[in-house]
Parts: C-alpha cells; sequence; structure tokens
C-alpha cells in the first residue's frame, strides 16, 4: 500500500508536466501524464472494490441537524492532456427537511459533486481523490445472519399498550401458517404451525429495526455504495427522454428498484407500490402508464415516472440534477411544484442543482454558487438573493430576464469558464471580473464568513476596496 | 403485422424475379460452355464433329446465344420453374433440387455448429472486453479477433491442415468421411463430425471477430447511454445493469447481422469446401461454375436468393421482438 496521499500522489506524478503557458503536449509529456494516469487509477479503483469493515467507513456528523455534510472534497478527471479538477476542496452541508440549491454555469462541477456523492462519476477517468462526504442513513439493523431483523406485532390490551408476558417483554403477535387451500398447517403432532406477525410501516411494506448511522461515501465500497443509491439516495436526471431504458416497461423499471431494496418485497406488493407512487406524482391512469413504454410517454411524463422511481423507497434525500432544463416552461412549472409538494409529503431532503436562478429562487432553503470546482458563495437563498457579494453571484443574478424591466440588452458575464486544467493559483474568475483589486493577483481567495450563514470567497469581501486598483 | 408480411412477400417475389432475370443473363453471358468444355477432346480426336456439337447445344438450350436466344431461354426456365421443376444438372445428371437438397445438409451441419460456436464465444467475450475497456483482457481479445477478421480463409485452412493435421496428425487432412473403414450408424456419424473439426474451426476463427467487435461496440455504446446511469443509480449491481440494461439494448443492432445468416447457414461456404474437398453445396456449386452447369447454377443462386429474402424478412420480425419503440404496420 502507498503511504504518500493521493494528492501528494498527483502532485508528484504530474510534476514533469509544465504546460503553464500553451496547450501543447509534447509527446514526452504526453506519456508522463499517461502513466501518472493509469498509476493513480488503479490505485483508487482498486480502493473502490476492496472488501472493506464498516469501521473503516462509518464517522460521525458534525452537526446531527444535518443528512450530508461535503467536506473538502476534491473529484478529479484524470484525461489524457492533464488532471482536470472538477470538484476542488468543496465543502457544504446539507441540513435534514431542507432544499439547498447548487448553482453556476455549465462546467463549474454541479453534477460532478452530486454524482460524487452517489459515487457515480464516470470511472475510471473520473474519481474522489480526497476529502470526504458524510452522510446519515437510517439503515436496516442486520441480525448475524446478515438479513434484516424484522419488527414483530405484539398482542395490544384495549388501551392499545403491548401486553407483558411472565418475565416482562412484550408478547409477540402470532397467526397459523395456511397453505394453499386456506387451511392452517399443522405439525406432525397435530397442533397448528404458527408464525410470528411482522409488523408494516406505513407504506404497507414489513418494517424491520433500523438504526442510523453515518457514511462517509467517499471512503464507501462500490458494493456497500449499492445498498444507498436508490434507497437512501435517490437522482432525477436532466434528460427525461433518454434516462429511461427504453426496452422495458415504465412498470419494469419502477419494480425493479422495490424488488432490489425493499426486504420481502413481491412482484405484487412491488407493482402495487409504484402504481402509488405514479398517482402521488399526478398520473391519475397510473395502472395504464404503468404498462407503457418510456417512448410512448411525453417528456414531462417521463420526467414524472423519473420522480415517481425516485421516490419509490422513500428516500432520505433527492438529487435534482437540473431537472427542468429539458422540458418547456408550462411543465417546467408543474415539476417544480411536484417536487415542492413531494418533498413535504416524504420529508425528506432536496439537492436541487441548476443554473436557473429563478428555479433557486422559489425552491430552495440554501444556495451554494460554484465556479470552476469551487464554491465562491454560500449562503440562505436571502443571503444570496438579497445581499449578493462575489462578483460572480452579483453577475449570475443580472444576466437573469426580470419581468416589468426594460433593457435593450440582457447582461451577460463576459467571458467563459476557464480551462479547468492547470488553473493559475489567483482567483478564478479574475479575468471575468469586473470589479478586480490589487489583491487578486494573489493567492485563491479563502472562503471568508460574512455572517452565521453567509460565506464567500472573494478579496473585496474581504477587506479589499474597489478604489485600489 | 399480418398485412405487412404479406406486403413483403409480395415484394419479396418481385424482388426474387428479377434477381433470377439478373443471374440468368450472366450464367448465359459465361464464356464457358458445358458442351464445349466435354465434347472438346473429342472433337479434337474426331470422335465427334462441329455439326454433333452444335446438336448437343440445341438438346442443352444453349445453342442461341442472341439477346433473342437467351430471353427465351430464361423464360423456359422460369416456366419449368414455377412449376417447381429446377432442371436437371448438366454435370451431376439428376435433378437441382435433389442434389442441392442431398448436399445443402453438410454445409449445413458444419455452419450451425460453427455459428452456435461464434456466437458463445462473440457475445460474452465483445461484453466482457467492452465493460472493460481499454483492460489487458480488452487488448488481446480485439488483437487476436483482428488477426482473424485479417486471415484470408483458403490460407488459414492450409495452415490449419498443416499443422493439425498434416504436422501433428490429430484430424483427418480432407473428406467427409473415412474411406478405409466402413462405419454404420453413429459411428459413421461420429466420424463425420472428427472431419468437420477443422473446417468448423477455420469457418469459426474467421467470423468470430466481426461478431465480437460488432458487439463491442454497441456494448460500449449502450453503456454510455443516460438510462444506464438511471440504472446505476438504482442501486442495481454491475452484473444486473450488464446483462439486464446494457444487454436488451445491445441485442437491437445484432438483430440486422441475423439476416446475413440464414443464406450462409445453408449456402455452404465454397473456398473452404474446396480446401477441405467436402462434399458440401459450396463445393458442388464451384465444380457446377467450372464447367457451366447453367440449372444448378440457377437452382444454387435463387437458393441463396431466397434464403437471403426471408432472412432479412425474419430479422424485420425479430426487431419488433427485441425494440418495443419498432411496429410493423400497414
Amino acid at each position: 500500500m502507498n503511504d504518500k496521499t493521493v494528492l501528494q500522489q498527483i502532485e508528484e506524478g504530474y510534476k514533469d508536466v509544465g504546460h503553464k503557458d500553451s496547450h501543447y503536449i509534447s509527446a514526452k509529456e504526453g506519456r508522463i501524464i499517461a502513466r501518472a494516469n493509469s498509476r493513480i487509477v488503479s490505485r483508487l479503483e482498486k480502493n473502490k472494490k476492496r472488501k472493506a469493515d464498516e469501521s473503516e467507513y462509518v464517522t460521525e456528523m458534525r452537526d446531527p441537524n444535518n443528512i450530508v455534510e461535503f467536506d473538502d472534497l476534491h473529484t478529479y478527471f484524470f484525461t489524457d492532456s492533464g488532471v482536470v479538477k472538477s470538484v476542488d476542496g468543496v465543502s457544504f452541508e446539507i441540513p435534514q427537511g431542507s432544499v439547498v440549491g447548487v448553482v453556476g454555469e455549465s462546467g463549474c462541477g454541479k453534477s460532478v459533486t452530486s454524482l460524487s456523492l452517489m459515487q457515480l462519476v464516470q470511472a475510471p477517468q473520473g474519481q474522489i481523490v480526497a476529502g470526504s462526504i458524510r452522510f446519515r442513513t437510517e439503515d436496516f439493523l442486520y441480525g448475524e445472519d446478515g438479513k434484516p431483523i424484522p419488527l414483530y406485532e405484539y398482542v395490544r390490551d384495549e388501551d392499545g399498550n403491548p401486553m407483558l408476558d411472565e418475565q416482562g417483554n412484550p408478547t409477540v403477535l402470532t397467526r397459523p401458517v395456511l397453505d394453499k387451500k386456506g387451511n392452517p398447517k399443522r405439525d406432525k403432532n397435530g397442533d397448528p404451525i404458527v408464525e410470528k406477525v411482522q409488523a408494516t410501516d406505513a407504506d404497507g411494506f414489513p418494517a424491520f429495526r433500523r438504526v442510523s448511522k453515518t457514511y462517509d461515501v467517499a471512503k464507501m465500497p462500490a458494493s456497500q455504495m449499492r445498498k444507498i443509491r436508490g434507497k437512501e439516495i435517490a437522482m432525477i436526471f436532466q434528460e427525461p427522454m433518454t434516462s429511461l431504458n427504453p426496452v422495458f416497461t415504465v412498470g419494469n423499471q419502477m419494480d425493479e428498484v422495490v424488488l432490489l431494496h425493499v426486504p420481502g418485497a413481491t412482484r405484487e406488493s412491488a407493482k402495487a407500490r409504484s402504481i402509488e407512487m405514479l398517482r402521488l406524482v399526478g398520473i391519475a391512469e397510473g395502472e395504464l402508464v404503468y404498462k407503457k413504454y418510456p417512448h410512448e410517454l411525453s417528456g414531462g411524463m417521463r420526467q414524472r415516472v423519473m420522480i415517481a422511481m425516485a421516490l419509490s423507497c422513500n428516500p432520505r434525500l433527492i438529487i435534482a440534477d437540473e431537472p427542468t432544463t429539458a422540458l418547456d416552461v408550462t411543465i417546467q412549472a408543474q415539476i417544480l411544484e411536484l417536487l415542492k409538494s413531494v418533498r413535504e409529503k416524504i420529508n425528506g431532503s432536496i439537492m436541487l442543482i441548476t443554473h436557473d436562478l429563478g428555479v433557486i429562487a422559489g425552491m430552495a432553503d440554501y444556495v451554494v454558487v460554484m465556479y470552476a470546482g469551487r464554491i465562491v458563495e454560500k449562503g440562505t437563498v436571502e443571503d444570496i438573493f438579497d445581499r449578493p457579494l462575489h462578483p460572480y453571484t452579483v453577475g449570475l443574478q443580472k444576466s437573469k430576464p426580470v419581468v416589468n424591466q426594460k433593457t435593450d440588452w440582457l447582461y451577460s458575464i463576459p467571458g467563459q469558464v476557464p480551462n479547468p486544467i492547470d488553473m493559475p493559483d489567483y482567483c478564478y474568475f479574475k479575468d471575468r471580473c469586473q470589479s478586480c483589486v490589487a489583491a487578486c493577483n494573489g493567492e485563491y481567495p479563502p472562503l471568508v464568513k460574512v455572517s452565521d450563514t453567509h460565506y464567500v470567497a472573494c478579496y473585496l469581501a474581504n477587506g479589499a476596496k474597489e478604489s485600489d486598483k | 403485422m399480418a398485412k405487412y408480411i404479406i406486403k413483403r412477400i409480395f415484394y419479396s417475389i418481385l424482388v426474387l424475379l428479377l434477381v433470377s432475370m439478373l443471374i440468368y443473363g450472366l450464367v448465359r453471358l459465361l464464356p464457358n460452355d458445358y458442351v464445349e468444355t466435354k465434347l472438346f477432346p473429342m472433337l479434337n480426336q474426331g470422335t465427334v464433329s462441329e455439326e454433333d456439337i452444335t446438336r448437343m447445344k440445341e438438346l442443352y438450350g444453349i445453342a442461341d446465344n442472341s439477346f433473342g436466344g437467351i430471353v427465351k431461354g430464361y423464360f423456359g426456365w422460369l416456366g419449368n420453374a414455377l412449376k417447381g421443376d429446377l432442371g436437371i444438372s448438366f454435370k451431376y445428371s439428376e435433378p437441382v433440387s435433389v442434389v442441392i437438397g442431398r448436399s445443402m445438409w453438410v454445409s449445413f451441419i458444419i455452419a450451425v455448429l460453427a455459428y452456435i460456436l461464434v456466437y458463445l464465444i462473440a457475445i460474452p467475450l465483445g461484453i466482457k472486453s467492452a465493460v472493460k475497456q481499454y483492460s489487458v483482457l480488452d487488448y488481446s481479445v480485439t488483437t487476436f479477433t483482428m488477426i482473424g477478421i485479417s486471415l484470408p480463409g483458403f490460407f488459414l485452412a492450409t495452415a490449419l491442415i498443416k499443422i493439425f493435421a498434416v504436422d501433428l496428425g490429430w484430424f483427418p487432412q480432407q473428406g467427409l468421411e473415412d474411406a478405409t473403414t466402413l462405419n454404420e450408424g453413429f459411428d459413421r456419424f461420429l466420424d463425420q463430425v472428427y472431419h468437420c473439426v477443422l473446417p468448423m474451426a477455420t469457418l469459426v476463427i474467421l467470423s468470430v471477430g466481426g461478431t465480437m467487435r460488432h458487439t463491442r461496440t454497441n456494448t460500449l455504446e449502450v453503456l454510455n447511454a443516460d438510462y444506464i446511469r438511471t440504472a446505476r443509480a438504482k442501486g442495481l449491481s454491475e452484473k444486473a445493469v450488464v446483462y439486464k440494461h446494457v444487454f436488451r439494448n445491445t441485442m437491437i443492432p445484432m438483430v440486422t447481422m441475423m439476416a446475413g445468416v440464414l443464406p450462409s447457414l445453408f449456402g455452404g461456404a465454397m473456398i473452404l469446401e474446396n480446401v477441405f474437398a467436402l462434399p458440401g453445396i459450396g463445393k458442388l456449386a464451384y465444380d457446377a461454375l467450372v464447367v457451366g452447369d447453367i440449372p444448378f447454377i440457377m437452382g444454387y443462386e435463387m437458393f441463396l436468393a431466397i434464403l437471403t429474402v426471408i432472412g432479412t424478412l425474419l430479422s424485420d420480425i425479430a426487431y419488433v421482438l427485441v425494440d418495443p419503440r419498432i411496429k410493423l404496420g400497414k
């Protein structure tokens, strides 16, 4: 095993590649990059495939009110022309029951941040190289046989309190086991065979004992991660037209999630659950849509199906990656309304990724503004909209069309997101910023606390005056 | 659907008619003439005269090589063929349908076993090497299959004969049966299979590459699709993702290949059967072509044309089965 951290290994592996001034890569540099890439990627891939003991990735939340905490997350892509630092030291948290909006232009690392949380970054090029993502789950409590421990119904008295046996333990409710004809089965003594009655949860599924645990997603092996995907964290993607498999029916694809994650789910119960979910997202003829293929549905319907699919295991967090970008404006509004109402129903949290500030203003409680893989500003929705501090946030807001305001030109931020390979060590937004000061030529500005909720990475907010240019 | 199929069959008949015209014209324009080839030595010796040859040609129906003569000959052939009579082979002196019916099974058995092997090897290998793209397995599989694609069939066949039959002596060099022993029943069958091992191996090596690369490309394309990311986001294991969600989508373009398989199953491999001296339909057709056996060539070519037409129709129907987005209407 390598004693060096991955970040040190990256630092060392590419130190001989010096294309600071040009994007031309010599053959020799190409070879150095390829060698370093394969070494680092194979180390990280091996790490993901390892069999890890739970203690390696169980941690504690910094604040128990949060459901997710990103802590100094680094997700890099190892490409032929060098390391692309898509997410470079991102820290923010998603409080339980809140909507956190992540905004930024295309290529800012919004989607990669969310895919890191799901461990779905395009492997092998894309890898989480450092940092941690803490996620609080309500996992099943597994018994010694590796199966989840069921919760049983108790025999209750008239007041609804469980009746106690001689030892003072509650008596478990039992019922006779029936054969196919409905007659009670008997053992060889002629006594009826009884089984314990398992309690059911609010959704009518068998209930199991649960335990609250915090996992570090960045350290979890892939096999463990699969138990969280779809069950604890569900994802809604940008393109409803291509996000459903064209050769399977809607029902087939929806049942799959339930059958996978709910112990004791049968085909019938999964189907009932899927149809119920379709109703929940406002599809009246659930049974009809259940039998349809994705190509028979419109874009808005497909996005509803995606949301229904995401909801079917009662996830505690929904990641919505530009859920309305591909839809027309009227459907957009419907889908956003739906997401809002759904959040109230399941009492979960939503991580909403978008470049549409209007969507954020209507939906989010907290906003994270990303630029070139880093957070430039974060705060509550009021902080960001009423008191924006970073010139980039200000620019984003200015470039949003406003009703009842007459202008000849819609503002746009000049220039574009810089090439993410070999970023210089000064504020990445410097070259596009219209309020640059002398301090901006220095190293990348640190994230400073403006108020309890409001943070910004800009020298202007840090005391520098616009006048000392 | 039924309407579509009936329509397609009607079109197929039209296609076959045009194909038969074209082939008949081409065959008649070939410079080799069955009667002349056969009687040329006798003419030299003086046992037959020019007149005899002309009379013989008339008897065979190949005397008049003018446009009118060819058209007349074609309609004569067509009339008989529509009645189910493909004529009597010049070379084999038996009805064409009987010769085809007999020799096709040799080719069929070799091809069927070879194709089953090809699919059993190529599809899993293609999927594996796509899933592990740029791995050692991927590189070695693609290299070896590329070699297989590039080798000419006759060369590979000769090389295999040299190595495994002549030098090592593991397999017989040629033929379908051992002429030195008289085998009956099951022993005879085993002996035939034993003789078919090398031809089958050649066919497999030659065609595994194409199928494998086809599968690999399709799988790679599907693996990058959005719905595969959705499947992963559901928490499905990599196995379920690949063998349920990827596989079904990979199979859609693979169905196109089915159209080409049917004629090659029954049509025989002309060159391979010659190298291995197998009495399959391919070798018979080759020999008939060399001497200008018009009824047999016509019968063989039409047989292939019909198989091709059926193959495309079947693959169109198979599309409906694998891809719900496709409906055969109108």
